[in-house]
């Protein structure tokens, strides 16, 4: 099992009457609401927490795209991973991801991640994204346009990093004359990347066929284990048998010494990730055309409803966050790879919205020392030596 | 043909096919419906057939029974593709009335096209970009927020009982879908469009409700005042749901325009 330190970067300070008075913390929240100054000393402590996770051995540090919101405060996750490129020396960089279906130049990707990996030395992952629905609104890219969008940027990127010629590209989306990018990767054949599904099988298979890491959203059990078992029988399909390490599973950890204790602390950061700082709109959720019918019939079939209705308890329930001593989260995570179909790789969101730094601090400590070593086992694929 | 069940009918064209409604005899009307009015034979379209004419309801690409026709991406491939639709009817010239989005079709189709035109009428289009008079964003409003802006009086009840089912989710994100595709960015507009407007020939009445919530009716006066010769009118005590809110009243300013003796000079020599 491998374990990433993953930060969001939350602007946590809402006002008193953020329920009733903001359908939203994305998009139309107004950044009246937003304080520069404690802006600026987030970020420095965010900072902080990632590079402390790379000394106390995560295997990841991670970061991630979001526009116009409280909930993420990363426009650019690259100039975050270019941040801790310089003060971290053992953990993967993780870019999870660049938002390529709303950037409106992805050869500039291709370049910045290029730039990271020599920066780091050979220690970025890229994650590729599509970008969420509120960023369709907030860049003024057309939704209907984003399977296509990603899957051209993706396709132009991997061969921006891979060519050692010059070549063409004209493409529905985008066109270059003269792709010819300086630098190019130091990791061969390139950086691994990373895609988030939510129970496309497009996705899925695009996962497989590339052999990209396969990584869930917070969703519940249920819906994950789908997803995972979608992924897996497409590698399947390709004659393959599913390699443990390419399956990521995403949600929230807190550790503290003791169950009762962590639940106290952690109650309000959950409260404050699932119905504050995602609380959007079904509107801003799904714009038009983001969703391909087969994908929205799926999700409607299911049953997925808005994290709103979600209580703490139901959030511990459904395996969209895990709290407890040391062993009460190692014995969690044993039950949740389990009813996953196992996984290799642990994303864990341990700075979770108005969590305190000395928090954070404390319960990744915690993991790394007495969690990870207890987990370290699992999610290995056979006649491979755990790493 | 009888004017309050029309006939159905799919027209082939290349990139697929275009669901069609029509009844009623006469001159042909070619019908461009509003984004929430595919598929639907209103009270409206009766009335108009019933004052002597042939009305033609396409569905636009993506809407309602018509395919998606992937390939009709932007405003410039929707007028192909009713040109294609007019020729695929082996009609050489119509009225052409169009409503809201369709009447935004309907004026871009007049610019490029207006020879094909007996008339032209325009009801509260959008299509100009008008930073002064901004259009509210229709793809972030909530359902009920979206019902008070279309209606000036109270907006129909929805239905009792069980939530919409899976299929009619669905029907209503492929209309969305095929919408946004033609008017996410620009919004609901060509930046162009203002500066063509001159090339239209044909007789053409510009119609806005009273009380336009959605398109201020700013959009409509700069249709009139830019488009050679047109007229405006209002009609009183509407929203912008036009002719399902006020379909008599509507029906009424667009038949006896349509009835209006053609003039010598009208679009023919454009």
């Amino acid at each position: 099992m491998k374990f990433s330190f993953f930060h969001l970067m939350p602007y946590p300070y809402l006002p008193d009457d953020f329920d009733s008075a903001y359908d939203s913390s994305a998009l139309t929240y107004p950044n009246a609401n937003f304080d520069p100054k404690l802006g600026a000393a987030l970020y420095s402590r965010y900072l902080d927490e990632l590079e402390y996770a790379d000394t106390l051995g995560f295997d990841g540090i991670a970061v991630n795209e979001h526009h116009q919101s409280a909930y993420g405060l990363m426009p650019s996750p690259n100039i975050m991973a270019a941040a801790l490129t310089r003060r971290t020396s053992q953990a993967r960089i993780m870019v999870l991801g660049n938002a390529i279906g709303i950037r409106g130049n992805p050869l500039r990707v291709a370049e910045e991640i290029a730039m990271l990996d020599l920066l780091s030395g050979g220690r970025v992952d890229s994650g590729f994204v599509r970008g969420i629905g509120w960023e369709y609104f907030a860049h003024s890219v057309n939704p209907t346009r984003s399977r296509a969008r990603f899957d051209e940027a993706h396709d132009l990127i991997i061969r921006a990093w891979t060519s050692e010629e010059l070549f063409s590209w004209y493409g529905e989306n985008y066109e270059y004359r003269y792709v010819n990018i300086w630098p190019r990767p130091i990791q061969t054949p390139h950086p691994p990347v990373y895609i988030p599904g939510a129970g496309s099988t497009e996705t899925m298979k695009f996962c497989a066929a590339h052999r990209y890491t396969y990584m869930s959203v917070y969703a519940p059990t249920r819906i994950v284990r789908r997803w995972f078992d979608g992924y897996r029988q497409a590698e399947a399909d390709l004659g393959r048998a599913p390699d443990p390490e390419k399956i990521a599973f995403s949600v929230p950890v807190y550790v503290a010494d003791t169950d009762e204790r962590a639940h106290a602390e952690a109650r309000p950061a959950l409260e404050w990730l699932y119905h504050r700082g995602l609380k959007q709109t079904p509107q801003m959720v799904t714009p038009p055309g983001y969703m391909s019918p087969g994908s929205l019939r799926g999700v409607l079939m299911s049953g997925m409803h808005g994290f709103r209705s979600s209580s703490y308890e139901d959030l511990l329930a459904a395996g969209q966050a895990v709290v407890g001593s040391p062993a009460s989260v190692a014995a969690r995570l044993r039950e949740l790879y389990d009813e996953l179909g196992g996984f290799g790789q642990l994303i864990g969101l341990f700075a979770i919205g108005p969590s305190t730094h000395e928090q954070v601090t404390r319960s990744a400590e915690l993991f790394a020392a007495e969690v990870m070593p207890e987990l370290r086992p699992l999610g290995v694929a056979a006649g491979a030596s755990p790493a | 043909m009888p004017s309050d069940v029309p006939a159905e009918e799919y027209l082939e064209l290349a990139g697929g096919r275009v669901h069609v409604l029509r009844g009623g005899s006469g001159e042909p009307v070619l019908f461009l419906h509003a984004a929430g009015g595919a598929g639907t034979w209103s009270e409206f379209h009766r009335l108009l057939a019933d004052a002597g004419f042939d009305v033609i309801a396409p569905d636009h690409p993506g809407f309602a029974k018509s395919d998606d026709f992937p390939l009709v991406e932007a405003m410039d491939d929707l007028v192909y593709h009713y040109l294609d639709v007019l020729d695929a009817l082996g009609l050489e010239r119509v009225h052409l009335v169009g409503a809201s989005f369709g009447g935004w079709i309907a004026a871009e189709l007049a610019v490029a096209a207006s020879h094909r035109l007996r008339s032209l009428v325009l009801m509260s289009a959008p299509g100009l970009r008008l930073p002064g008079h901004p259009v509210p964003d229709i793809f972030l409003m909530p359902p009920e927020r979206l019902a008070e802006t279309m209606f000036h009086g109270p907006p129909p009840a929805a239905p009792e009982g069980a939530a919409p089912g899976i299929d009619a989710v669905l029907a209503a994100y492929r209309d969305s879908t095929a919408l946004a595709r033609f008017c996410w960015a620009p919004y609901l507009s060509n930046p162009k469009l203002e500066r063509r407007l001159h090339r239209i020939g044909a007789p053409t009445l510009v119609v806005a409700p009273s009380d336009d919530r959605f398109i201020p009716v700013a959009h409509a006066r700069r249709y009139a005042e830019l488009i050679p010769g047109a007229r405006y009118t209002e009609v009183a005590d509407s929203g912008h749901a036009m002719y399902v809110e006020r379909p008599a009243e509507f029906a009424a300013v667009v038949t006896s325009f349509l009835h209006m003796p053609e003039p010598a000079t009208s679009g023919a020599n454009r």
